[in-house]
């Protein structure tokens, strides 16, 4: 009897010493065989997952603070196909998402009893949710499981409604809470994350910060806090919102009156390079950026050259006193007609003006005086000056999608003896009206030429960075730009120009240019119409430019643009705090 | 004689098999100590892991619902609706010949946003307590013997 126990004894004895022995070696076998590492990672494959963690994108503010692009939440909503179909609750889901998310009812059932993937375990419903309609359907769903709750376990029942396997993920998505405003500038964020033109473009590095790939440990153990991601800098940008929405009204009942194809109105600060404005129509609304994709020009500040025409006189003429080829009192006869490299050229009347002088040349607009000015000062100083102005090259204005017209100069295969004369007065040359407003710019604040910009500032890791003003060049003296400044002042007062401001004293510039048709040349009764303007004379604190494409009612810069320069004016004195110039000389004497 | 001593002292076996269940014994529960405090700190450490996923899904909720409401705020301020509630409240958009100007002076006019300290600046971490609160004794005895040792340098001839 002991016998036979001990036998027994022995024999589970060596049973567990194999069985110890036989996991032993599995275990040795595992951590050595050739497939180790891929069993290892197999395992880590069920242990970790890695997440591409994005900062949230930084926010953009105008130059007071006031938000202009931010991110809001929404929701993605999906369904767990398979606890839907624990519940066997398809028929309530659609019902209920169709009727909320306004969807077609038999294409959400659809989608959910007979997904696309067959084997799929979780399918989209509709994603970009917006808060309020999301929160509409959490709310249902916690209505059903607490009628649930009330009438027993669900279970109990044969199918009671539930909403259960309806999963709403939050999100953010990129907003313009002022939607259309500034929309020109902004450009727009999609929802496949792709920052398109404008701010959103050209700061997207800045924005959108540097996304982390964290290991997430699947076990509870070895859970450690995910690194706190900094989100993106936000951008302060040189915009003044109440300006900028003042320009957009003005330019939207300025197109609309003028019967004008498109309006650009800049509004920009002499003594910084800063835009206080840049209002475009059209222009969209960045919220709902699908309905816009046709649209040709997005900016036509930056992306869209075209011949200035007449308001180009004005760096002609600067060219000309500061190469003291000729002063305000100059005498010139007009003719009515000047002929240089076999062009004729006449004035936009076609009529002889007379003897005139320089100061008349450029309050009647004779285009027969500039071509003479532009002869007098030669080729070579007159393309030396507009290169100075930065004619013919980029601005380098921080907004994507700049665009230039090459400047012809003498030598190029495209220049003509005749161009010298068309050029003059803003013919057969192109240029940005970013770049007109930089050149003119550099007249209103004493011949110092400022970088255009629209980054004020940026805030990023806690810190606040502000852009410094820089000066590109020198292009005309201070005098020069002093006499032009005084000239253009009594151009405007002795015409009577409707673009004069009661309590001001303000330089400006009409601008009445043919438009160029392929096959048919220049054609009269087709204009780009604007006008450049800048003050108080004494001491410019803004330059202000308009352009109207192709207005019906009027072809000229003085009939349809120089009165919206007397609006822009009234509005931006008030909102810049300028008072009108018996004022503030006389609290300057104080 | 040793070995009627041996004999005379010897374990009687149930006490060895007493000393021996008792060891046994002794090592189980020891045994069960460890894997109990093991047990309980391992449920502890995952208890908190789980808080710690909890509380960083709060963190990304909370983080979301600012930029949220700081986009609401930018709705409920734009110019559109502003002008609207102006307009709603009475108020008339000024011009420039209903404005009188006065001058301020030492008013810089009005500043552009600042969102953060500015880089280079100081000022987040400048010390807003009255510097006495932290002078060590001996700072402020060695201040006083250099101030008085002024006062005495100044009086020499």
């Amino acid at each position: 009897m002991k016998t036979d126990f001990s036998t027994r004894l022995l024999f589970i004895r060596i049973l567990f010493i194999l069985a110890g022995a036989a996991i032993l070696l599995q275990i040795v076998h595992l951590q050595t065989s050739a497939s180790a590492s891929d069993l290892r990672k197999l395992g880590e494959l069920y242990s970790y997952k890695r997440e591409l963690v994005y900062p949230e994108r930084g926010y953009i503010y105008d130059r007071y603070g006031r938000l202009l692009a931010g991110n809001e939440q929404v929701y993605e909503v999906g369904v767990n196909l398979s606890e839907m179909r624990g519940q066997n609750n398809a028929q309530s889901i659609a019902s209920v998402v169709s009727t909320v998310l306004d969807m077609d009812y038999n294409e959400v059932y659809g989608n959910l009893t007979n997904p696309k993937n067959p084997e799929a375990v979780y399918v989209v419903l509709k994603n970009y949710v917006s808060l309020e309609k999301g929160n509409r359907l959490k709310s249902i769903q916690n209505e059903y499981e607490k009628y649930i709750a009330e009438m027993g376990s669900a279970k109990s029942q044969s199918a009671p409604p539930n909403l259960r396997g309806l999963e709403l993920a939050p999100h953010l998505q990129r907003s313009y809470p002022e939607n259309n405003l500034a929309s020109n500038i902004l450009g727009f964020y999609t929802r496949n994350n792709e920052a398109v033109m404008g701010i959103e473009s050209k700061y997207n590095d800045l924005l959108e910060g540097s996304p982390v790939e964290v290991v997430v440990s699947i076990d509870p153990n070895q859970i450690e806090e995910i690194p706190t991601i900094p989100s993106g800098a936000s951008l302060i940008l040189t915009i003044d919102r109440e300006i900028q929405a003042e320009m957009e009204n003005i330019i939207d009942r300025a197109v609309k009156s003028s019967g004008s194809i498109s309006g650009t109105l800049l509004v920009y600060d002499p003594e910084t390079g800063e835009f206080l404005a840049m209002a475009s129509n059209p222009r969209m609304n960045p919220n709902e950026y699908w309905d816009y994709l046709d649209m040709k020009h997005f900016n036509r500040s930056v992306d869209y050259p075209f011949e200035p025409g007449s308001v180009f006189k004005v760096l002609t003429m600067a060219a000309a006193l500061d190469n003291g080829t000729v002063q305000p009192d100059t005498p010139f006869v007009d003719t009515g007609v000047i002929e240089v490299g076999g062009l004729k050229i006449y004035n936009w009347d076609r009529s002889a003006w007379g003897p005139q002088t320089m100061l008349g040349c450029m309050q009647h607009s004779l285009n027969v005086c500039l071509s003479w000015v532009a002869l007098q000062v030669g080729a070579d100083n007159f393309y030396s000056y507009l290169k100075a102005f930065g004619i013919g090259r980029r601005t380098n204005v921080d907004l994507a999608g700049e665009s230039l017209w090459p400047l012809a100069v003498p030598g190029d295969g495209n220049w003509y003896e005749s161009s010298l004369a068309t050029n003059s007065f803003g013919q057969g040359l192109s240029t940005t009206p970013v770049q007109l407003v930089t050149a003119v710019g550099a007249i209103a604040n004493d011949g110092v030429m400022m970088a255009p910009h629209v980054l004020l500032g940026f805030v990023e890791n806690g810190k606040q960075y502000n852009t410094k003003p820089q000066v590109v060049g020198t292009p005309i003296k201070k005098e020069t730009a002093q006499i032009l400044t005084g000239m253009l002042t009594i151009s405007l007062e002795e015409e009577a120009s409707d673009a004069l401001v009661e309590g001001y004293r303000v330089a400006g510039k009409t601008g009445t240019a043919e438009i160029a048709i392929p096959g048919k040349g220049y054609v009269t009764n087709m204009t780009n119409a604007s006008f450049i303007g800048w003050g108080p004379s004494d001491d410019p604190k803004f330059v202000v430019y308009i352009w109207l494409e192709e207005p019906k009612t009027a072809p000229w810069g003085s009939v349809v643009a120089a009165p919206v320069f007397s609006q822009v004016v009234e509005k931006l004195v008030v909102l810049m705090d300028i008072p009108p110039d018996d004022v503030r000389l006389g609290l300057r004497a104080q | 004689m040793a070995q009627g001593f041996i004999q005379a002292y010897r374990q009687a076996p149930w006490r060895i098999q007493i000393q021996r269940i008792g060891s046994i014994l002794l090592l189980m529960v020891v045994a069960a100590l460890v894997a109990g405090v093991y047990l309980s700190i391992s449920a502890q450490s995952s208890a908190i892991g789980v808080e710690i996923q909890v509380l960083e899904n709060n963190r990304e909720n909370m983080q979301r619902e600012i930029a949220n409401l700081k986009n609401q705020i930018g709705v409920l301020t734009s110019a559109v609706e502003m002008e609207k509630r102006a307009k709603e409240m009475g108020f008339e958009k000024v011009t420039t010949y209903d404005m009188e100007y006065m001058l301020v002076p030492g008013y810089p006019g009005r500043q552009t946003a600042m969102l953060a300290p500015f880089s280079g600046t100081e000022a987040a971490n400048r010390q807003v307590s009255n510097p006495g609160f932290t002078t060590s004794l001996w700072d402020w005895l060695a201040r006083g013997v250099n101030y008085l040792s002024e006062q005495t340098d100044e009086v020499l001839p």
